[in-house]
């Protein structure tokens, strides 16, 4: 493992439903190096969604510090709203990829389009775009749009998508969650492949042990869950 | 039941479609109700002031003394129904008021069953009881007192006495031809205002079935029949339709009230008879009108009709046969010489405009994507056409609203200017005095020119009117024509507007060079300036040369202008009247002299100044119902467009959610929002603007000539223009501002690919 790419502490996010407080993490610590990999165990309404939100600024924490990419979030401080989202936004842009379980491609655009769009986006050249999708073995589909392909086929592209700005973390949400057993592990394979690769970090939210398993790290949230 | 349920369970889910669903139908029944309710109103009012003008008489006396209180008297006393009206004309800042007296009144409350002019009762503002408006006229305070007594019932009936002689009686210009013109055009208004809100409660509609789809596949796959669910979505509709529909004709109701109640005060001044608003149309007909359109736009789909598969056909078609229709319509539109053709074309150009339209700027962005090698640019692009093709339906609504409103604004301006010029040519003179049946009017004319405070000032003319015969000639059919003959020739005629004209004209026709003929003889004759007319006049022939062609503004009839002094001895005038302005000259001295020339005590002098103000404030009411109505169409449709793309984007939200996923910040996606939004707006506004021109052109050139046989200017207002790209461009902020509080929310994910197949490409 490299330097230290990710470290929290004391992460902690609540949601109100109605009037009710609901906790969702409590005190979470994790640290991650460069290229080094994490898997989130949990079962379903565990917070393994919330803490990837939460990693890469989609969601403001209550309570924590997290510090990535060399950049510094304190979730007990003030919030200094515009500038942290400006940071975090900096931070998706170029350095943090994030895979969900579906819908990670715009639907009216090619798959190629849709690759050529995020390394854009990255500041990474958009001629490259054709050969992450060779990488991936979906170089044939590039034209085609995301209806006109399988579930596996989409995920492939999403991966494409997220690799072809040269992150320095992955975080992946259940990414073969809708995939049969074949194809899942197809895509994982090529998640782990392309991770070890290029060296970038991952942090992976799953149910599947065996995928878990793959992982250097694991956090259970069923084991830090609030009561 | 439970099948009820589960399909209603649905709505429970997302409230906000049933809202939108639900409120357009409101919406929509309240504007096209609105507007078929100000039609009728408005020909209701304009009728009844016809019918009043053209019905309305007073008592006169044979010797042409004015009449007296004596007289009524006598008359009462004889059995004949006379009201006194005594009409007191105070300084400009208190107006005029018209004394009356409700017991005379009462019997023109209950006229012959064949006579309906009189049958509104009398209680507008400027009506006082006759006793205070006699001490008003006896305050001293400048006002003027003139007695009048209507008649009532039909002429002829019953013959007055020897000494007495009945006499219209008619205070305001005869607005029938403009009025059926607005009248037409409001119809018009109608139509296309019904149009408008069938496509916008088809589109919230489509929208919501789209969303349902997989309500409906599960429902199938739990064994539900087909035929059963669409038995629950057509009483689903139904019940809905008969919830919104009823308190949306209220509110159109209420609407139609509101405007049209200036509009009935208004002609209620014109006319002097109180025309209300409120009256008209019940509640049935918009009612049924709207359920029918409810669900006809709703269930068109679950119809089974024979030219299904035609239509079908067709539309496989696609872009050939949309093209096919515009051209057809386009061509129509130029060879129709019905009124009925011409509908059919403006249809015909109106849905081959509005199916090319959404496929056009969705077109244009496909190939502007291509184009390009930015991919941000390729996925604003991408994103356009999509929004084009889904929000197919509201945007062609917007586009008809924005070209009514283009065409509307154009020819309501147009109307405005004419009428203006009208009344600028018809009243140029400050006051018209009719000469007495029998007296010199030469003599008169000698007095004025010689002995009057206006003698030399080129400030009066007088008019002779009568008719004239255009013999057959050189293949023309012979025809008779109006005959205005004019002398001296004043300053005030040197204020019209001349079409065409030789050098000088006026000058050629002091000396009684030619003479001038108005618009609708040169079109009907293909007479130009210079050309020979020859006219019968008295039996007699006479060729002059057409010195002017002189606009007519709407009136059908031939007229010829000729110089006085060239009417043969012989030649019997239908009335003559003087027209003079006196300016600082003594009015008083110019009315008392002429009355010591005619050797009568009453003039009938008509102030023309009152009469252009009182016009102008009925039609400029009825320019304002024209455009409340349209601006409020256009309102309609950008709710409709702002509640489509709000229900729209619940289901795309999360793709601009990527956007941010993929580190665009907060303001970056935002403006992503406004570009595309105020993009596809103002490419229908774009769009909207030859569809417009191309509105007025119909209704001016081809719908007006066919209804009534002439034509307004046609003129297109560039600045109208700007006010529809400035009010587009707000409509895609506020449409860019509502979806952007979505993006403040959780985004959820969209269940299955499968949702995200339909007008994706």
């Amino acid at each position: 493992m490299q330097d230290e790419l990710l470290r929290v502490r004391g992460l902690a996010k609540h949601f109100d439903s109605g009037t009710e407080r609901v906790p969702v993490l409590s005190d979470i610590d994790l640290t991650l190096g460069g290229g080094g990999s994490l898997a989130l165990m949990g079962r379903s309404g565990s917070g393994k969604s919330t803490l990837l939100n939460l990693l890469c600024g989609l969601e403001q924490p209550d309570a924590g510090v997290i510090s990535v990419c060399g950049e510094l979030f304190n979730g007990r401080q003030p919030r200094n709203g515009r500038g942290d989202s400006r940071r975090w936004a900096d931070l998706r842009c170029r350095h943090i990829g994030v895979v969900f379980q579906e819908a990670n491609l715009m639907p009216a655009m090619s798959l190629l389009d849709n690759v050529r769009l995020r390394a854009g986006l990255a500041g990474q050249d958009p001629d490259d775009c054709s050969a992450w999708l060779e990488r991936l073995e979906i170089g044939e589909l590039a034209g085609r749009y995301p209806d006109q392909v399988s579930g596996g086929q989409r995920q492939r592209a999403a991966l494409a998508m997220v690799f072809a700005m040269q992150p320095a973390l992955v975080l992946a949400d259940e990414p073969t969650g809708s995939l049969d057993r074949h194809t899942a592990d197809d895509v994982a394979d090529e998640l782990f492949r392309l991770q070890a690769k290029t060296g970038c970090a991952l942090i992976l939210a799953t149910h599947d042990a065996e995928l878990a398993a793959r992982c250097e790290q694991r956090l259970d949230l069923a084991h830090t869950a609030p009561a | 039941m439970k099948l009820f349920a589960a399909l209603l369970s649905h709505y429970r889910r997302h409230p906000l479609q049933l809202l939108a669903l639900a409120a357009m139908m409101v919406v929509a029944s309240a504007l096209w109700t609105g507007v078929s309710h100000l039609t009728s109103q408005a020909r209701a009012s304009l009728g009844q002031s016809e019918r009043a003008v053209a019905e309305r008489a007073q008592v006169e006396r044979v010797d042409g003394m004015p009449v007296t209180v004596a007289d009524f008297v006598a008359l009462r006393r004889a059995g004949h129904c006379v009201m006194p009206w005594l009409e007191v004309e105070r300084p400009a800042s208190t107006g005029r008021v018209v004394g009356i007296d409700p017991l005379a009144a009462a019997c023109f409350g209950q006229p012959a069953e064949s006579y309906r002019g009189w049958d509104q009762p009398l209680n507008g503002e400027s009506f006082l009881d006759i006793r205070e408006a006699k001490n008003l006229a006896a305050a001293g305070d400048g006002a003027r007192a003139t007695l009048s007594l209507l008649l009532s019932g039909p002429p002829g009936q019953p013959a007055l006495p020897e000494a007495y002689r009945r006499a219209p009686f008619s205070l305001g210009p005869d607005t029938g031809e403009l009025g059926e013109s607005f009248l037409l055009n409001l119809d018009a208004l109608g139509v296309l205002v019904l149009l408008i809100t069938a496509l916008l409660l088809r589109s919230v509609h489509q929208l919501g079935l789209a969303q349902r789809r997989d309500s409906f596949a599960l429902l199938h796959r739990f064994g539900v029949p087909e035929p059963a669910v669409r038995r629950a979505l057509v009483i689903e509709i139904v019940l809905l339709a008969a919830v919104c529909v009823v308190p949306g004709v209220a509110l159109g109701r209420l609407l139609a009230g509101g405007l049209g109640s200036g509009f009935g005060q208004a002609l209620e001044s014109l006319f002097d008879v109180p025309l209300f608003a409120g009256q008209g149309s019940s509640w049935l007909t918009p009612v049924l009108t709207m359920m029918a359109v409810v669900l006809a736009v709703c269930l068109a789909d679950q119809l089974h009709f024979s030219g299904r598969q035609v239509i079908r056909r067709l539309a496989g078609q696609g872009y050939r046969v949309t093209l096919l229709t515009l051209v057809a319509g386009l061509a129509l539109a130029f060879v129709s010489s019905s009124l009925a053709l011409t509908f059919v074309a403006i249809a015909l150009v109106f849905a081959g405009a509005g199916v090319l339209a959404p496929g056009l700027i969705s077109e244009l962005a496909r190939r502007c994507g291509r184009a390009s090698a930015a991919p941000l640019t390729r996925w604003q692009c991408a994103e356009i056409g999509v929004l084009a093709r889904r929000l197919a339906l509201p945007l062609v609504a917007l586009q008809f609203a924005l070209a009514m409103v283009l065409a509307v604004q154009a020819l309501v301006t147009v109307f405005e200017a004419t009428f203006d010029d009208w009344l600028s040519q018809r009243l140029a003179a400050d006051y018209f005095i009719e000469v007495p049946a029998g007296a010199d009017s030469l003599a008169a004319a000698d007095w004025l020119e010689t002995q009057s405070p206006l003698a030399g000032s080129g400030r009066w003319h007088r008019v002779v009117r009568g008719r004239a015969i255009l013999p057959a000639v050189d293949g023309w059919p012979g025809q008779t024509v109006d005959l205005f003959a004019l002398g001296p020739v004043s300053n005030m005629l040197g204020t019209w507007r001349l079409q065409a004209a030789i050098d000088a004209p006026w000058e050629a026709f002091s000396r009684g060079q030619g003479i001038m003929v108005n618009e609708q003889l040169a079109r009907r004759r293909q007479l130009s300036v210079g050309d020979s007319l020859t006219l019968a006049l008295a039996g007699e022939r006479w060729t002059a040369p057409v010195l002017a062609v002189y606009p007519d503004y709407g009136r059908p009839a031939g007229e010829v202008l000729i110089h006085a002094a060239q009417l043969p001895a012989g030649f019997r005038p239908d009335g003559e009247s003087f027209a003079i302005s006196p300016d600082t000259a003594d009015l008083d001295a110019v009315t008392s002299g002429l009355k010591r020339v005619w050797q009568t005590e009453t003039l009938s002098l008509r102030d023309n100044g009152r009469i252009r103000a009182l016009a102008d404030s009925v039609f400029e009411q009825t320019f304002l119902l024209t455009r409340s109505m349209t601006v409020l169409t256009l309102i309609l449709a950008a709710m409709a467009l702002l509640i489509m793309g709000w229900v729209f984007f619940t289901t795309r939200v999360w793709y601009y959610r990527l956007l941010a996923v993929w580190g665009m910040g907060p303001r970056e996606v935002a403006g992503q929002l406004v570009r595309l939004s105020v993009t596809l707006t103002m490419s229908i506004a774009v769009l909207a603007l030859p569809l417009g021109i191309w509105l007025t052109w119909a209704l001016v050139h081809r719908v007006n000539p066919q209804a009534f046989g002439w034509s307004l200017p046609m003129a297109v207002y560039p600045e109208f223009w700007f006010e529809l790209a400035g009010l587009s461009l707000i409509i895609g902020l506020s449409i860019a501002a509502l979806m952007r509080r979505q993006l403040r929310q959780p985004a959820a994910m969209p269940v299955s690919a499968s949702g995200l197949s339909g007008g994706e490409r």
